[in-house]
């Protein structure tokens, strides 16, 4: 007999996602016990059983076994498989949080995914649709997955607590991916951002604009945001207003940041100048991180960096999230990478903070599930 | 006579030679050839049609695209692997002789017995590792997949073999390696004709198999039992230049072809169980691609392991140093087969074994000699680094004051030491300045661990009697590290005094914030590390990182009690130290102490450390400064001793030594920014770096919960429970992938906002983009230039840097080598960007696609080789795993019992890595072909034995045929010449592998043994195989077109699920599955296209998925005993247990076939309606009246009755009648007899005449006869009378 890769064991349910992708896309089985073990409501939540459900779905021949008060995780990958699907999310979380780990997995699959995803769109959590749309699907293209195909719409916005939002997805499969050499940022060329309200007064995407504008202005002129106001159907569950900010460079880098109004019910009422004006400062904070891959993404680029084909690849990144951090010890134990890291520091250049550049060499991994033709 | 014998010479008319003549002839003539023909009639060759035109350019460029090759990155090492060169051919050929040939061609050595491969060094930049390949077929296929080359040896006086055959097909399944035919045997054949045809014949038939063209050699013949020096030379230089194609599996896979392997099981284990599960190290180059530690790999013939780890070690065949010169000498003719028992010394992890071999005792004297140093180290490795570390504090501990006087004289013995230390690791001395730079304490540890390793790994002079002086020695380099760091140290309290702080220092607190959240436990740690950072990054070896930060969390009390200690005694040596340094030593230390008390203050833990230290440092103090007088002499010698060290440092240091003279001169002020401020990066590089990566490699382990599992329990029952620690709500904390800002800036400060003035395109410009500057550049470039017509001379003007460079030289001329080599690697590398901006102009108008990816691909390979190029061996492999080219040891465990005492070295293991998910198992679809040769058919779900990637094992099939709907319909049997679909459950190999079937691998088969070959399609967790199934009813009841069937469903449940089914008559009326009827149990309602009749048969075709049973069996045949190893048999198949049990198939009735007896079949007429018949053209109407049976009463003659005399009339008139005939018969016959008579008169007259007329005409001739006798008589007369 083939001996099973042997699986390999954590506790606790903080980085789920990754652990699960990881070992769907290293064919690892994976073993997470302790979920909440300790808490009054033990086991997993109903947006992790809604992340397992989906994994379940755009997999074939997955094996997954929860024990009964859910604190124990068994997952066995199958191979990826993708088609159009469909799956409604949990509006614990927003659509982000599926859509981060879709994105890791969508070039891997045996068909191309399409895939329609219905929840919470924007929240204040998880990278928004908007954001993710912004910066993960350029930073896609950069490693080779591109094409007609390769989109992310989203077609109804759906608020916190409500939800009702709807965004549809679609990727291209890839066999292999390109190597990249990403150690030059570049410089901002323009921002754009979009101001969206639903369920409220349209004025309010104005107010944000104005009030984002205010700050930015005093440093690059070509800033346009985009006020996006749903209506009907395509409003969702829930009122809520958000801004999200992207600044494009010159050699292709996006960098974002984003905030959303608190959910109807939740904190106290904000007001969007506010709002405008705090998302410009965490845009402004994200500039002064830097690097060629914004914080959200850095571990979507060092995935596909170690997926990528035995060349070296380089990225530059500001300081290392923890979330990022904790994704290269799983990087390590699941594909046996290491990154070679270099802190570069700011230098007399008035660039912003600490700059760390990643160095890999890839695995030479290639698309198992793809059918030869 | 010879002059009549020789030819005539004839004119050439026709070949090359006459062709030649005539173009000369004609050029003779003026007449030209046919070049000239174009020149001549322009017209006839003129564009005729645009289309065909454009026709044959398309096809000339389709032609030429088909010649490329997709480009791929060159990813060969630096220094390659050796190549395998696999030797194989039939038994009594001749290997064993040719291999021995071989060597002793390229080594001068004799090998008497070859067992395994061996590995020699062959030229300048090749080695070779060469293995005998018998005719088992699982050695076949196991060497046809690490082979690079194979000669096949073929015995010419025999001619092919079906070994030959199988060879060559299973190498062409698993990627082509190069392949050289050798003709054996060749003086067996006594005429030199035979010979010739033979050659021949088999030259032209291996060119077939392999390419037109491929190189067969013929090795004529035997002398004294070996072959021709000559040839074998001529093959060993073919070998030597051979170019490679890389092979697609062997290029994405590491593979490890082992030539040595140790047993490691304890031997107590086996003493108790002798099947015990063993762990065996196994020793081989590492080829193909990089491996990483703890990977999976397949062991053909034994299974699948997990790499329990891997190390590795110097090269035992290395190649010889760059020189240049022609050809090796005797000392680099290196030879290494351990299996054979050659190689003289073996280097292991933990062990040297040197081989005393009689006839090899020199060689391995030899390889002692060049790899001196490897082989010390190696020694010395004996203890290990933590060994080292603990005995080298507690020595420092113990003597600590005995420091003084010895280590000074030490130094001046040891410095050459240093030096070379120095020149191999540049930034070394760069490191012990940081070491100081921060609270300076708790470093040693590191900082001696790195030496100690560093030592291992490059001075080798340590053994283990010599430990003590390593010691001393060491401490002197701490002094000197020390001493460095002093001085930077005071520049930095001086300038601190003057400039603020960095921008960059919050920044940092960012970094470290960050990972200050992550839980007290990793608090710990971080202390640790911001102390061991400054250690520097170079010689921390991951395994130390590792262990260190699990010690940290283990045990953190133990941790800082060492670190307490480690202090204390580098506070001594610091102690030491300060005797030599006179002046600035108080005050430096109070600082020092200042900082520490300042970190201890944040870290409770540590507040008592520092007081300690405090004290320590106080009462240190104190003999330090009573001592200084005296060593003065010691402290010039340290000087000196520092300053040879400076002028090996690069330049960051060497600026930091120009400061010194600054120091005491105090002129040149404005300089101390400067390298204060390089000094200052420098070191937030260094620390940052180690940082980062301890933090997020080195101290987080996860296997925090094995603590928790621990746990004693209370009566079985209950369980301790201890407050968790920060990990553990770290463990269940939210999962979100964003960053939040912890502590925002305040954007509307000036100064904040201009910390990201320059992220913008309104912001400065780097010099090379901004495109002011590269204007002016190009000014200065192009700048000077005379104007011909007007005589102006223009002059560039010399920018402001070079006035700047121009100040600076003049101010600094006696670092001016320095300076020097900057400026001529500036114009190298202005030179080189001409160039590349010439070849891009050059080129632009035929750059294709294809270049452009060519350039991409080189230029990949290029950043691939130069990525780690400058990184030791050491931290190299763990960024990417061990290189192929490496001497690598791999540890195995639970390996089988059987492999370590069944072991032959005559037998070939492989170690083939395996990539992400291919050691896991799934449903694997093939595209598969029985070979042509092969002379049965093979059946679904027979067991037989596949060997795909790396693996062999034995596997149930099932075929199949794609349908044109892409329906997988299932074959009961293979195609006889067609492809056809395979799906197995088994292990998963990437799509594009070849694979070939065989039906066993046990003993000889007189036949071809290659059942099919094909490659893998898809790889699935799911099939959809599906064969045919007819379900069958029959009508009750019949109404027009509608009718109720029965029997062919059993329940109302199953007729709703196939509702709207299609259904059909075996005569061919189409129909429908309506509903289900409620009377007999299973029956429906029908509706068809006709009538049925009672006895229709209806039936429904349907497709039943079929499943494979998951039946996957390796080949394990190395587990088999001595001898025995080609007698693996696996699981039979029915047919082969039917015929060893004597059981008879039990045919069934119905399927024997019987002559058929067919009946005769009565059709009725055809029956055209009337109407019908009425429209028809008349041509096609029935014809009824050529029937005409019956005529109607109304047209029926009356019959006629005659009256008497009527009667006698007719009576008369026929007696009358019947007389006249008769007479007439009468004369007839009269008449014949008259005509005969005539007949025969004329005749015989006729003759008469014939008779007369010959005796006439006789007469007349002799008449005429006589006339002329007569004439001639009476000419000769005349004739003879004229001349008489």
């Amino acid at each position: 007999m083939a001996t099973q890769a042997h699986s390999l064991s954590y506790a606790g349910c903080n980085f789920l996602r990754q652990r699960l992708v990881l070992s769907t896309l290293s064919g690892r089985p994976v073993k997470i016990r302790k979920i909440r073990a300790r808490d009054d409501n033990p086991g997993l939540r109903d947006f992790e059983a809604s992340f397992i459900r989906l994994l379940d779905k755009i997999t074939n021949g997955s094996r997954i076994e929860i024990n009964q008060t859910g604190t124990t995780l068994y997952y066995q990958p199958g191979l990826l498989y993708g088609g159009s699907v469909e799956h409604d999310c949990s509006v614990l979380r927003g659509i982000g949080y599926y859509l981060e780990s879709l994105l890791c997995l969508a070039p891997f699959m045996k068909h191309p995914l399409k895939i329609v995803l219905r929840g919470v769109t924007n929240d204040q959590v998880d990278p928004s649709v908007d954001v993710l749309k912004a910066t993960a699907l350029p930073l896609l293209k950069q490693f080779g997955i591109d094409g007609e195909s390769f989109e992310l719409k989203i077609v109804r916005r759906g608020m916190p607590p409500g939800g009702g939002g709807e965004v549809v997805f679609s990727c291209p499969v890839r066999k292999v991916l390109k190597p990249i050499q990403l150690t030059d940022p570049g410089k901002i060329k323009r921002i754009r951002g979009m101001a969206y309200s639903v369920r409220v007064s349209p004025q309010m995407a104005n107010r944000i604009v104005d009030s984002a504008r205010s700050i930015l202005n005093k440093f690059i002129p070509d800033i346009y945001i985009y006020t996006d106001h749903m209506k009907g159907v395509n409003s969702g569950k829930s009122p809520g207003f958000g801004l999200s900010l992207v600044a494009e460079t010159t050699s292709g880098t996006f960098l974002s940041a984003e905030l959303a109004s608190n959910p109807q019910g939740q904190g106290a009422a904000v007001l969007p100048e506010d709002l405008g004006r705090n998302c410009a400062r965490l845009l402004l904070e994200e500039i002064y991180r830097g690097g060629c891959v914004d914080s959200t993404n850095q571990s979507l680029a060092l995935l596909l960096m170690t997926l990528g084909q035995q060349d070296v690849s380089k990225v530059l990144l500001g300081p290392l999230s923890p979330y990022t951090i904790e994704f290269l010890r799983h990087l390590k134990s699941f594909f046996q990478i290491m990154f070679k890291i270099e802190t570069k520091p700011c230098g007399e250049e008035l660039k912003g903070g600490d700059k760390v550049l990643m160095t890999c060499v890839g695995i030479g991994f290639t698309n198992l599930s793809k059918t030869l033709k | 006579m010879e002059a009549k014998d020789q030819k005539k010479h004839r004119k050439k008319n026709s070949g090359p030679k006459a062709e030649k003549k005539k173009k000369r002839h004609l050029q003779d003539l003026q007449l030209g050839d046919e070049e000239d023909a174009r020149k001549r009639n322009p017209k006839a060759f003129a564009v005729q049609s645009a289309v065909r035109m454009a026709r044959s350019f398309h096809r000339t460029q389709d032609l030429k695209t088909k010649k490329h090759h997709i480009p791929v990155v060159d990813r060969t090492p630096l220094e390659p692997p050796p190549i395998v060169v696999v030797v194989m051919g039939p038994p009594k050929v001749g290997k064993s002789t040719l291999i021995q040939c071989l060597i002793r061609n390229f080594t001068r050595q004799k090998l008497t017995e070859i067992r395994g491969p061996v590995t020699i060094v062959s030229g300048k930049k090749r080695r070779l590792t060469i293995i005998e390949c018998g005719c088992d077929i699982n050695m076949m296929i196991d060497l046809a997949k690490v082979a690079d080359l194979v000669l096949m040896l073929i015995d010419a006086s025999f001619g092919f073999e079906m070994e030959t055959f199988e060879f060559l097909n299973i190498c062409q399944v698993h990627g082509f390696p190069k392949i050289m035919g050798v003709l054996t045997h060749l003086d067996s054949f006594k005429h030199n004709k035979q010979l010739k045809k033979t050659k021949k014949r088999l030259k032209h038939r291996f060119w077939t198999e392999v390419y037109p063209g491929a190189k067969l050699f013929y090795l004529s013949g035997m002398v004294h039992g070996e072959y021709q020096n000559q040839e074998i030379h001529n093959l060993g230089r073919f070998i030597t230049v051979m170019k490679f194609r890389p092979l697609t599996w062997q290029t994405s896979h590491p593979y490890i072809l082992a030539d040595r392997m140790e047993d490691l099981t304890n031997p107590e284990d086996i003493r108790t169980n002798i099947k015990c599960d063993r762990k065996v190290s196994l020793y081989g180059y590492l080829r193909g691609t990089h491996l990483k530690n703890k990977s999976q790999i397949h062991m053909p013939g034994i299974g699948d392991f997990t790499v329990s780890d891997v190390s590795f070690l110097p090269d035992p065949c290395a190649l010889p140093e760059q020189q240049k010169k022609r050809c090796l000498n005797e000392k680099e003719k290196l030879v290494y087969a351990p299996l054979s028992g050659v190689g003289g010394v073996l280097y292991d992890k933990d062990a040297v074994y040197v081989d005393l071999g009689g006839s090899h005792g020199f060689q391995a004297l030899d390889e002692v000699g060049s790899t001196h140093e490897l082989v010390q180290s190696l020694i010395s490795t004996h203890s290990t680094i933590d060994a080292k570390m603990a005995s080298s504090r507690v020595m420092l501990f113990s003597d600590s004051k005995a420091l003084g006087s010895e280590d000074i004289d030490n130094q001046g013995l040891l410095m050459p030491k240093e030096e070379k230390q120095m020149d191999l690791k540049t930034g070394r001395m760069r490191r012990k300045a940081v070491f100081g730079d921060e609270d300076g304490s708790g470093d040693s540890d590191d900082e001696e661990g790195d030496e100690m390793s560093e030592d291992d790994g490059l001075e080798n002079g340590s053994s283990d009697e010599e430990a003590v002086e390593e010691e001393n020695a060491e401490v002197t380099d701490e002094c000197m590290t020390a001493k460095g760091v002093k001085r930077r140290k005071l520049e930095e309290l001086e300038e601190d005094s003057e400039a603020d702080l960095p921008a960059f220092a919050d920044s940092d607190d960012d970094l470290e914030r960050s990972s200050a959240e992550e839980g007290e436990a990793e608090e710990a740690d971080e202390s640790s590390e911001e102390e061991d950072c400054s250690a520097g990054e170079k010689g921390i070896s991951g395994s130390k990182a590792v262990r260190e930060g699990s010690k940290a969390e283990l045990s953190p009390a133990n941790h800082q009690r060492d670190r307490v200690n480690l202090e204390k005694s580098l506070l001594m040596k610091k102690a030491a130290l300060t005797t030599s340094d006179s002046g600035h030593c108080t005050a430096e230390e109070v600082f020092a102490s200042e900082d520490e008390s300042e970190e201890s203050s944040s870290l409770s833990a540590e507040e008592e450390d520092s007081e300690n230290q405090e004290a320590l440092r106080k009462k240190l103090l104190k003999p330090s400064q009573v001592g200084s007088g005296q060593k003065l002499g010691s402290r010039n010698l340290i000087d000196e001793t520092s300053d040879i060290e400076d002028l090996l440092k690069e330049e960051e240091d060497y600026k930091e030594e120009r400061n010194d003279p600054t120091e005491t001169s105090g002129a040149l002020k404005w300089k101390e920014d400067l390298s204060r401020k390089a000094a200052e990066a420098f070191l937030r590089q260094q620390q940052a770096a180690p940082n980062l990566r301890k933090l997020i490699y080195g101290t987080v382990t996860e296997d925090n919960e094995e603590e928790d599992d621990t746990q004693e329990e209370l009566g079985g029952l209950f369980r301790v429970t201890q407050p968790d620690r920060g990990c553990k709500h770290k463990a269940d904390s939210l999962d979100c992938s964003r960053f939040p800002v912890e502590a925002p800036h305040d954007w509307d400060l000036e100064e904040v906002m201009n910390s990201i003035r320059d992220c913008f395109v309104t912001g400065k410009w780097e010099d090379d983009k901004d495109a002011a500057k590269v204007l002016a550049e190009d000014e200065e470039l192009y700048g000077d230039f005379e104007d011909l017509e007007t005589g102006d001379v223009h002059k560039g003007k010399s920018g402001p840097i070079t006035q700047n460079e121009d100040v600076e030289k003049e101010v600094k001329e006696e670092i001016d080598p320095n300076e020097e080599e900057s400026a001529k690697k500036k114009h190298l590398d202005k030179k080189r960007k001409l160039k590349e901006m010439f070849d891009a102009e050059y080129d632009e108008g035929e750059s294709t696609y294809f270049d452009d990816l060519k350039g991409e691909m080189q230029k990949q390979a290029q950043l691939n080789h130069a990525e780690f190029e400058d990184q030791d061996d050491e931290a190299r492999v763990q960024y990417e795993g061990f290189r192929p080219g490496m001497y690598v040891r791999v540890e195995i465990e639970n390996v089988p019992c059987e492999f370590v005492q069944n072991f032959d070295p005559h037998y070939p293991i492989i170690l083939g890595g395996l990539g992400n998910s291919e050691g896991n198992v799934g449903y694997v679809q093939m595209r598969l072909k029985k070979h042509r040769w092969y002379k049965k058919i093979l059946k679904s779900r027979d067991p037989i034995i596949f060997s795909v990637g790396w693996r062999r094992f034995q596997t149930i099939p099932l075929y199949y045929i794609e349908d044109h709907n892409g329906r997988q319909r299932l074959l009961k049997y293979t195609p006889q010449h067609m492809h056809c679909g395979a799906t197995f459950w088994g292990p998963i190999t990437p799509q594009g592998t070849g694979f070939l079937a065989i039906q066993s691998v046990s003993g000889i088969m007189p036949d071809f043994r290659i059942a099919a070959t094909g490659v893998v399609l898809d790889l699935d967790k799911s099939i959809k195989i599906v064969k045919k199934l007819k379900l069958t009813g029959f009508p009750y009841k019949i109404f027009k077109n509608t009718s109720f069937i029965k029997g062919m469903f059993n329940s109302a449940l199953e007729v709703a699920k196939f509702e709207g089914a299609m259904i059909r008559t075996v005569s061919g009326i189409r129909g429908q599955i309506k509903k289900a009827l409620r009377a007999p149990e299973g029956a429906f309602r029908a509706s068809f296209e006709d009538k049925l009749l009672m006895s229709d048969i209806v039936f429904m075709r349907t497709w039943y998925p079929v499943s494979i049973p998951a039946f996957y069996n390796p080949v394990t045949s190395l587990l088999k005993p001595v001898g025995e190893k080609d007698t693996w048999s696996g699981m039979r198949t029915t047919g082969q247990l039917r015929l060893a049990h004597g059981i008879r198939l039990k045919a069934n009735k119905d399927s024997l076939y019987k002559p058929i007896l067919r009946q005769k079949k009565h059709f009725n007429s055809l029956h055209i309606p009337k109407a019908l018949q009425k429209a028809l053209p008349f041509k096609n109407k029935p014809k009824t009246q050529a029937k005409a049976g019956k005529v109607p009463k109304d047209r029926r003659r009356p019959a006629v009755v005659r009256e008497p005399h009527e009667r006698k009339i007719l009576a008369l008139l026929d007696a009358l009648s019947t007389v006249h005939s008769q007479k007439m018969k009468k004369a007839k016959e009269q008449q014949h007899l008259h005509n005969k008579e005539h007949f025969r008169a004329r005749q015989k007259e006729e003759e008469e005449k014939l008779k007369r007329q010959k005796d006439l005409r006789k007469k007349l001739f002799r008449i005429q006869g006589q006339k002329e006798r007569r004439n001639q008589k009476s000419s000769l007369k005349g004739a003879e009378g004229q001349l008489q």
